[in-house]
């Protein structure tokens, strides 16, 4: 599930499934704590209805490229 | 792919201590910027704050700044059209009953208010009498009159202090306009030709509510505002985008990515926090750390007191004790993998 930008200030957030948050972890070699942080009462995570513990990818744009950023849900 | 190799090239390394680089990078060229303060002359209506103490802003995470701008693009066929850009900034605009009222007699024997309006400023903010008289209505709940150039009100008491007070209420009312939005004026890019508004308010959720704004471009200098409405992604950019925009004023040119990390580092708790004492310096682990940092006192002893545990990882503390600090080479704790340690086997000595 992903959100559509409403702002040029606000990327694309993406809902991840355990199973991509687990590979992504386990590639990186960290929990789920050395994450960065988003509430859930964020507007883009109560958009996407995330709960506490899942993780959002969040794709930046950096001038022509798209770069992948990782935020796990904590209780705001 | 190849290119992916080339990229590949310039990443930064495990261990590399990108903050301090970043710390540096911003730091020394800020100590020119103090030297260098420019007067701005000219027509100039939103004055806004530059230069160190606009970065000291950013970096204490203040939650209003000193100046807000908030910047409104319109829609795309408004926006290319200069009278309906004006329309546009008329409906923002903020008006005071106090600034278009030229006199206000008030009548305590018969407990009525008269309010003459200035045409000249009606005119020009493109409000009319009527719609005066009906926010009197409805926003004060006060019976008023049209009587030829003014408004009549009259009022249920004859109470001096009430009929006062009604009538600093009533100069303090919202005729027409955003609250809080202030007062705009109308811009021109060049390189696009399109009418933008400028304003000095930061009520961008209040903006954002009037035709003909385009919702998508219309931004503000307030990173709270940004963050409350659009939230943390949205405020990590703008932080960002306030760190550039700041420094290029000033023309000291900063590669953006150390601007980004500190913008990163604001935000990753979830919430924008401060860089000094009350935020990231002020709630690291290490208890050495935060003593070294401000507040000595305070933290030896409220770690002594309730046994607080050091693991001495971070940098500061570790040069506190005279130990290797985690950058480079030293942030390497075991170089040898488990499995491969149990291959090794003891070295026996062949004198013996």
């Amino acid at each position: 599930m992903t959100t559509k930008s409403d702002h040029e200030l606000v990327p694309v957030h993406e809902l991840m499934s355990e199973k991509e948050v687990k590979t992504l972890l386990d590639s990186m070699g960290m929990t789920l704590e050395g994450l960065p942080k988003i509430f859930d009462t964020d507007p883009q995570a109560v958009k996407l209805g995330a709960k506490t513990g899942q993780v959002i990818k969040i794709y930046r744009r950096e001038g022509k490229r798209e770069i992948p950023y990782y935020r796990v849900v904590v209780e705001g | 792919m190849a290119k992916d190799k080339e990229v590949s090239k310039y990443l930064v390394e495990y261990g590399e201590p990108v903050g301090i680089i970043a710390a540096q990078s911003v730091g020394e060229p800020g100590t020119q910027m103090i030297l260098r303060s420019f007067h701005l002359a000219g027509i100039e209506s939103t004055i806004s704050t530059s230069g160190l103490p606009r970065i000291i802003e950013l970096v204490d995470a203040k939650k209003k700044p000193s100046t807000p701008i908030t910047y409104i693009y319109l829609d795309e066929k408004i926006g290319k059209n200069f009278d309906r850009a004006t329309e546009v900034l008329k409906s923002i605009n903020e008006v005071r009953m106090g600034s278009i009222a030229k006199r206000v007699l008030e009548n305590f024997t018969k407990g009525k208010i008269k309010v003459v309006l200035d045409k000249q400023e009606l005119e020009s903010e493109g409000v009319t009498i009527k719609h005066v008289a009906g926010k009197i209505d409805k926003a004060l709940n006060l019976d008023s009159v049209v009587e030829d150039n003014g408004i009549v009100i009259s009022m249920h008491t004859r109470n001096l202090k009430e009929i006062r007070a009604a009538t600093i209420n009533l100069m303090k009312m919202l005729v027409s306009g955003v609250d809080g939005a202030g007062k705009g004026t109308i811009r021109r890019d060049d390189k696009t030709g399109e009418f933008y508004l400028v304003s000095a308010g930061s009520n961008i959720e209040g903006i954002m509510q009037v035709e003909g704004v385009d919702r998508t471009r219309t931004t503000t200098n307030d990173v709270f505002a940004i963050y409350r409405l659009f939230g943390i992604e949205a405020a990590r950019n703008s932080l960002a985008l306030e760190l550039k925009k700041t420094l290029k004023e000033q023309k000291i040119s900063v590669d953006e990515r150390h601007l980004n990390l500190i913008a990163d580092a604001m935000t990753a708790s979830g919430t924008i926090k401060g860089v000094g004492r009350h935020g990231l310096s002020g709630e690291k682990k290490s208890v050495f750390a935060r003593a070294a940092y401000e507040e000595t006192l305070k933290h030896l002893i409220h770690a002594a007191a309730f046994g607080e545990v050091d693991s001495m990882r971070g940098v500061t503390e570790n040069i506190l004790v005279g130990k290797q600090i985690p950058i480079g080479t030293g942030a390497v704790r075991l170089a040898i993998k488990k499995e491969d340690m149990a291959k090794i086997k003891p070295q026996t000595s062949k004198k013996d």
